[in-house]
């Protein structure tokens, strides 16, 4: 692989590393994975051929939860010059399998699920929506997200955030099956090319229409439609945001839940984008609930393996699942609820939920779904 | 090594409700999502692995309107050199050996040592192009090859799947004209970029007359065997369908399993 | 002549089971269209199978020479050529197998015979051949006319035509090989099995297999547990193999294993016939798939249409109940 190492160098200012090691004395994987960032920001540097310095598997260990370079006292990018390197693979093509079939999905289908087009919006089918392109009109667009909108157990998450929604009086509409991938998991994979196409699709459906903001249910699709796709103009909101500012504003959920509940600072809500309170202040807004903190909580997280592409690539390491790691500090100090605001951190920690033998203590709910039981 | 691999751009339908046309002899093709021939994947990437060993070059061919031009510069960016699309309304309706008839026109002035195919295709399933075209160049073939050992001296050791998990073990003299097995390889990603950077390639476009056919050779008039009608398969006895909620299913299945037994 | 021929097809000694099927066909045809039928055995020292082979046509037309020990299309197909010169069959059956997708198209081309591959049924009115044939990985049945020729060709799917008895009594006649110097443009070598893998999914009594539908591999742990909970062994379909999510001696199909436990649990298979030939002699097929016009529904005795995602686990929850 012929890499034009001198521009790859200057692009992720290299020569600005002072091998400090914050990064990988950060990284959540460095423990049991091979993955170690602060030696590819030095190898990538003093070897002649980058080439051989990216062909390595645990380069698909990272779960790109950002916190090497939230942690870099020089300010430099290692996340980005992890997923640079991605990018060189995937021009190059030798890539897992797996990711090949997120990706070529995500090319045909709008999804990387596999799932068809035009079954987009049927999780939606019974709830009497507002959909834009067939002529509605609404102040604000949520923006579903795939796996919201396919996965049989998320499609409860999008379905409970609908009833939430209406609760707090928030006039909304859909895509429906014109909302296509936002990019975020395809960026982060390296497949540069077709993020810019997914980006330009959605930005062009965002022009057609009229309304105020946009609310998602994942953060990862948040994330990327407020800080890739960086539009001036548009509005884009997590669900806690509107939600804990409906809440605070006049709390329509009265009911109760008689629960001790603790709360996973999704990576690309929290660390990435400073939303730590939003959640928590739902959480113990309602009647019932006693709301414990995680050890590693808000910035020092811990990250549930879910991000960056690693829901369609397993890790070459062996240790246990940090999301395994999160559910038994959760049982520990005595949790019912696991809480979460994201679809992968919610599909990984309810996995680990079942490969810990943890179903009958614990379980794993996204806020949404808490605040209908709320209702 | 000069390598032709020829290809096909066919529409997706294992999870699509296909529609049969106004015609009644094809389905709507309207809504459906096209990608390349799945065999086609694998002959493309064998033909890039020996281009790799062998040096050489790879050409890539194929049949049908604008759209295949997709198709084909899908295959460049994999890594082929040069791409041919062969177009013309007098295709329409052409069988396997008519087919085949019109991609030799186009091979016969190339020069080459190995042509490949995928074994059949997604949509018509003939299985009968690759070696209809090595018989009308008058070259070797073989069928179903599910491994390509070495080429050496002008001739390649190759396997052909068999059923019942067997292979047999051939030895060709080239050029000749492999259709290959899914499973080959593992065919490699294509990026966007990957496909942006041939954006410009030229695509060589040939015509009935660039091919120096006959309007009565192509086509229907130029096809042994005609479609006179398509129909869905009729559902015979069938499954009786299990219905109502998971856990009825699932309490029918039990009761399934023990009436007919098998379960220890 | 204007016989119906259909080659025999056979491998290492073994008369292969599409043969019957061809001959079962023709048989069919011929008393319809009082055309007789006739086997076509090429080998070298068969005159056993030529034997066995007497009683299912009205001729068994017997080509020996050590040349042919072993299948090679190439010179097949330069026998075949002098024998369809000679008897100017009406029309030549041959298996779409891997041994006749090697020799029809090359041999109806030098021939100029109208070919039909892979059909599933054939049907001859007034001398107006016609072949019901498979698109779409099995999802629409094409009527195919084969223009009038001297000679026509049609490759049948395999296990398409259930065989019955029947006697026609036959005779044998033997050809001289028309084959003089050797053919070395293309040789055949050695026959290699598959590597033998840990499980034999054919002793298996129930198996539960999975198809492309499962979409990931992460989602196979889940079928798996289902196969444990019944005591069932692992098996797939095609696809999964060529993604390498199991390994190849797990595979159903005609490139894989055929098999026949008492329970066959088909999960996220579609159905092609390459599949389904592998499969449809199981004694109880219960098939779950989200399509539900996939052909695996027609082979089936039970099904179940929608999401596997969501009915394997409510599935694997009562099994367990039941059977713990």
């Amino acid at each position: 692989m012929e890499v034009q190492k001198e521009g790859f160098l200057q692009k992720y200012d290299l020569y600005g590393c002072f091998q400090c090691g914050k990064c990988t004395g950060g990284c959540p994987v460095s423990l049991k994975s091979k993955l170690n960032i602060r030696k590819l920001m030095i190898e990538a540097l003093l070897r002649d051929n980058l080439g051989n310095v990216v062909q390595r598997e645990e380069l698909w260990d990272c779960t790109t939860c950002k916190t090497c370079t939230l942690r870099c006292p020089r300010g430099l990018e290692p996340m980005d010059l992890l997923i640079g390197m991605r990018t060189l693979l995937v021009e190059e093509g030798h890539i897992p399998k797996t990711a090949i079939e997120a990706l070529e999905s995500t090319y045909k289908y709008g999804n990387p699920w596999g799932a068809a087009k035009n079954k987009r919006s049927e999780w939606a089918n019974e709830l009497g929506l507002k959909v834009l392109p067939q002529g509605d009109q609404a102040s604000n667009l949520y923006f579903v997200c795939c796996t919201a909108a396919y996965d049989t157990r998320v499609q409860n998450v999008a379905r409970s955030l609908v009833q939430c929604l209406r609760q707090i009086g928030y006039d909304f509409a859909i895509l429906g099956n014109d909302e296509t991938c936002c990019g975020s998991e395809i960026r982060r994979m390296g497949e540069e090319g077709l993020f810019e196409m997914l980006m330009d699709q959605n930005i062009e459906s965002f022009n057609k229409y009229d309304f105020r903001s946009i609310v998602t249910t994942s953060p990862h699709c948040y994330n990327t439609i407020k800080n890739d796709y960086a539009q001036d103009g548009l509005d884009v909101r997590h669900y806690t945001q509107v939600l804990a500012e409906a809440v605070e504003e006049k709390n329509p959920f009265s009911g109760e839940v008689r629960k001790v509940i603790t709360y996973h600072d999704p990576c690309f809500l929290g660390k990435q984008n400073g939303i730590f309170d939003e959640p928590r202040y739902i959480l113990q807004s309602i009647a019932g609930v006693t709301f414990i903190d995680f050890d590693r909580s808000r910035e020092k997280s811990l990250c549930c393996e879910g991000g960056g592409g690693r829901m369609w690539v397993e890790a070459t390491d062996q240790g246990p699942r940090l999301a395994e790691i999160r559910v038994q500090d959760a049982v520990e100090m005595g949790a019912e609820i696991l809480a979460t605001a994201c679809p992968f951190c919610l599909l990984t920690l309810e996995d680990a939920v079942k490969t810990t033998g943890n179903e009958e203590r614990l379980r794993v709910m996204d806020i949404s779904e808490i605040l209908v039981e709320a209702l | 090594m000069e390598i032709i691999v020829c290809i096909k751009r066919v529409p997706e339908t294992a999870d699509a409700d296909i529609v049969i046309d106004r015609t009644g002899r094809d389905i709507e093709k309207g809504g459906l999502v096209f990608d390349i021939n799945e065999w086609d994947n694998y002959a493309v990437e064998e033909a890039i692995l020996l281009k790799e060993k062998y040096g050489g070059s790879v050409t890539v061919i194929s049949m049908g309107p604008e759209e295949v031009n997709e198709t084909l510069r899908r295959a460049l960016a994999m890594g082929a050199d040069q791409a041919i699309r062969l177009t013309d309304p007098a295709f329409e309706g052409s069988d396997g050996y008519t087919i085949a008839r019109v991609l030799s026109q186009a091979i016969k002035p190339l020069s080459y040592d190995l042509i490949l195919t995928g074994v059949q295709t997604e949509d018509d399933g003939y299985g009968q192009v690759g070696p209809t075209l090595a018989e009308i160049l008058g070259i070797r073939h073989a069928a179903v090859v599910n491994q390509i050992e070495g080429i050496e001296s002008g001739r390649t050791r190759v396997h052909r799947e068999l059923e019942g998990g067997l292979e047999e073990i051939l030895d060709l003299e080239l050029p000749a004209v492999l259709t290959i097995q899914t499973g080959i390889n593992e065919p490699r990603y294509v990026s966007i970029m990957g496909i942006r950077k041939v954006a410009k390639k030229e695509i060589k476009v040939l015509g009935l007359r660039e091919l120096a056919m006959k309007p009565e050779e192509a086509g229907e008039p130029g096809s042994l065997t005609v479609v006179e009608m398509v129909s869905f398969p009729p559902v015979g006895e069938g499954a009786q369908i299990l219905e109502g909620t998971m856990d009825e299913i699932s309490d029918k299945v039990v009761t399934i399993l023990k009436e007919k037994g098998g379960v220890a | 002549m204007a016989d119906i021929l259909v080659l025999v097809e056979h491998r290492r000694g073994e008369i292969r089971d599409i043969t019957f099927e061809m001959l079962m066909k023709g048989k069919t045809l011929s008393e319809k269209t009082g055309k007789p039928l006739t086997a076509l055995l090429l080998g070298n020292d068969v005159g056993e199978m030529a034997e066995g082979l007497k009683d299912l046509a009205n001729r068994v037309v017997l080509i020996e020479d050590p040349k042919l020990e072993n299948f090679n299309s190439e010179i097949y197909q330069r026998v075949l050529g002098n024998v369809i010169e000679q008897e100017k069959p009406f029309l030549l059956f041959i298996g779409h197998t891997a041994f006749g997708m090697d020799l029809a198209p090359t041999l109806a081309t030098q021939m100029k015979a109208p070919l039909a591959t892979d059909c599933t049924d054939v049907m001859v009115d007034d001398d107006q051949i016609r072949a019901i044939r498979q698109t779409y990985g099995g999802k629409l049945n094409v009527e195919v006319r084969l223009k009038p020729a001297p000679c026509s060709m049609v490759t049948v799917r395999p296990a398409s035509v259930s065989v019955e008895d029947y006697s026609l009594a036959g005779e044998i006649t033997r050809v001289t090989s028309p084959l003089t110097e050797e053919i070395a443009s293309k040789r055949f070598l050695e026959y290699v099995e598959a590597a033998a893998g840990e499980v034999d999914i054919t002793q298996a009594n129930i198996l539960v297999s999975v198809g492309r539908g499962i979409k990931d591999p992460e989602n196979i742990p889940m079928v798996q547990e289902l196969a444990k909970s019944l005591g069932a062994t692992l098996s797939c379909s095609r696809p999964v193999v060529d993604k390498k999510w199991l390994p190849k001696d797990r595979q159903v199909g005609t490139s894989g294993k055929t098999v026949k436990p008492t329970v066959y649990i088909a999960i996220g298979i579609s159905g092609a016939f390459q599949h389904i030939a592998g499969m449809k002699g199981s004694g109880t097929i219960i098939a779950i798939n989200r399509d539900p016009k996939a052909p695996i529904f027609n082979v089936a005795h039970y099904g179940i249409v929608g999401d596997l995602l969501k009915i394997v686990p409510a599935l694997k929850g009562k099994i367990s109940e039941a059977f713990a």
